[in-house]
């Protein structure tokens, strides 16, 4: 299966508060609050690194979870995000406005 | 002096919310005396920031329901409100616009509401549905969505509280402070607030309960929870950027507790 590439949209307002993330999409006004491996993901999300390296060099490092657990949970959040436009989703890096972009 | 003729001074009316003041400018007498009642605790000028518009109204046929649906949208620096009873543009660098109307309160409370939450959204602060009081030079906030109790709170208020609202109150930062300013925009109790502001001092999360009690809300919480009652009318991602961000900087400076509060006037007694 194809590796994901996972980055933050610019259309959206973040903040962290108490080890938590908070988002905001601008589009819709949707309100998220990321617990802690959450945020981590959202914070490793720069478009080049691969999500399993994300889950296996930052959550299964940082966090006492087992890998193919992680990955299953870092797949649906990322799936959940992308639905709201707030990450965007690609199958290989993303660069800024490049035409490879898939927001879902 | 000739007599008979309106001079443009006499065709505004000038009215002041939150140190904001707005010229409304209407050649119908008729018209400009509704304006003049139904805010009359809120007319006069500020030398802080000042807006004009001109009015011009429908022929009564002209216009929809009040109940159509509400755009607020900008083009090209300029921002276009419309409803079926208003159509407006506003350019906020030139401070100006116009208005066109039907011959109704509603239609140009609703263009203030809009313009004051567009003007403070800029300037870190927010129109917000809630009740706030001044009481002992402190100002209070009591939010939540329609039945939370803003009404009755309100209505159980002392005597010694200055009610600012019954609805929507008006949030203006001030440095590292947030003023509670009085609105016109009343709720159920029909009645203006007063035309007077205050330091913050707290926000409460309006919740009927058995017993009066203030409990702590986590921070992520209570900013949701004042998103969902900030007035926000713009579909605008710039615009939604301000708003959170004005959400999060009050969050982090006034405090936020959730109010659990039976409808009786001891409520009072535990608001500090």
């Amino acid at each position: 299966m194809a590796d994901k590439y996972i980055a933050r949209s610019t259309a959206i307002a973040a903040r962290m508060l108490g080890g938590e993330m908070m988002v905001m999409s601008a589009a819709d006004s949707t309100f998220f609050t990321l617990n802690e491996v959450a945020s981590a993901i959202w914070q490793a999300a720069d478009g080049r690194t691969p999500l399993s390296e994300i889950v296996a060099g930052k959550i299964c490092q940082e966090f006492d979870v087992d890998p193919e657990h992680a990955q299953r949970g870092a797949e649906r959040f990322v799936d959940e995000l992308s639905q709201h436009g707030i990450l965007l989703v690609s199958d290989e890096p993303l660069v800024e406005s490049s035409p490879t972009l898939v927001s879902r | 002096m000739t007599t008979g003729l309106v001079s443009a001074a006499e065709e505004v009316v000038t009215i002041e919310i939150g140190g904001t003041s707005i010229d409304l400018r209407t050649q119908n007498p008729s018209f400009r005396r509704l304006i003049e009642n139904r805010y009359a605790g809120f007319l006069g000028t500020s030398p802080s920031s000042h807006f004009e518009f001109d009015i011009d109204l429908y022929d009564p046929s002209e216009s929809a329901p009040a109940d159509d649906d509400l755009e607020v949208k900008i083009e090209e620096g300029e921002w276009l409100l419309q409803r079926g009873d208003f159509h407006a543009r506003w350019n906020p660098d030139a401070g100006h616009g116009q208005i066109r109307q039907a011959c109704s309160p509603y239609a140009i409370d609703a263009v203030l509401r809009i313009v004051h939450s567009l003007i403070l959204a800029t300037q870190g602060g927010f129109l917000v549905h809630a009740a706030s009081a001044i009481r002992g030079g402190k100002a209070f906030l009591f939010s939540g969505v329609s039945g939370a109790g803003k009404t009755t709170i309100s209505r159980l208020a002392p005597p010694d509280a200055t009610l600012l609202t019954d609805e929507i109150s008006y949030v203006r930062r001030e440095g590292n402070r947030y003023m509670a300013c009085g609105t016109p925009f009343a709720g159920e109790l029909a009645r203006v607030g007063e035309n007077q502001s205050a330091p913050l001092s707290a926000l409460f999360l309006l919740e009927k309960g058995l017993q009066n009690r203030i409990e702590p809300i986590a921070p992520t919480e209570a900013i949701q929870r004042l998103l969902r009652n900030v007035l926000f009318f713009a579909d605008d991602p710039e615009l939604v950027k301000l708003v959170f961000q004005s959400a999060c900087e009050f969050a982090s400076l006034v405090p936020i507790h959730r109010l659990v509060f039976v409808p009786d006037q001891r409520v009072w007694d535990i608001i500090r």
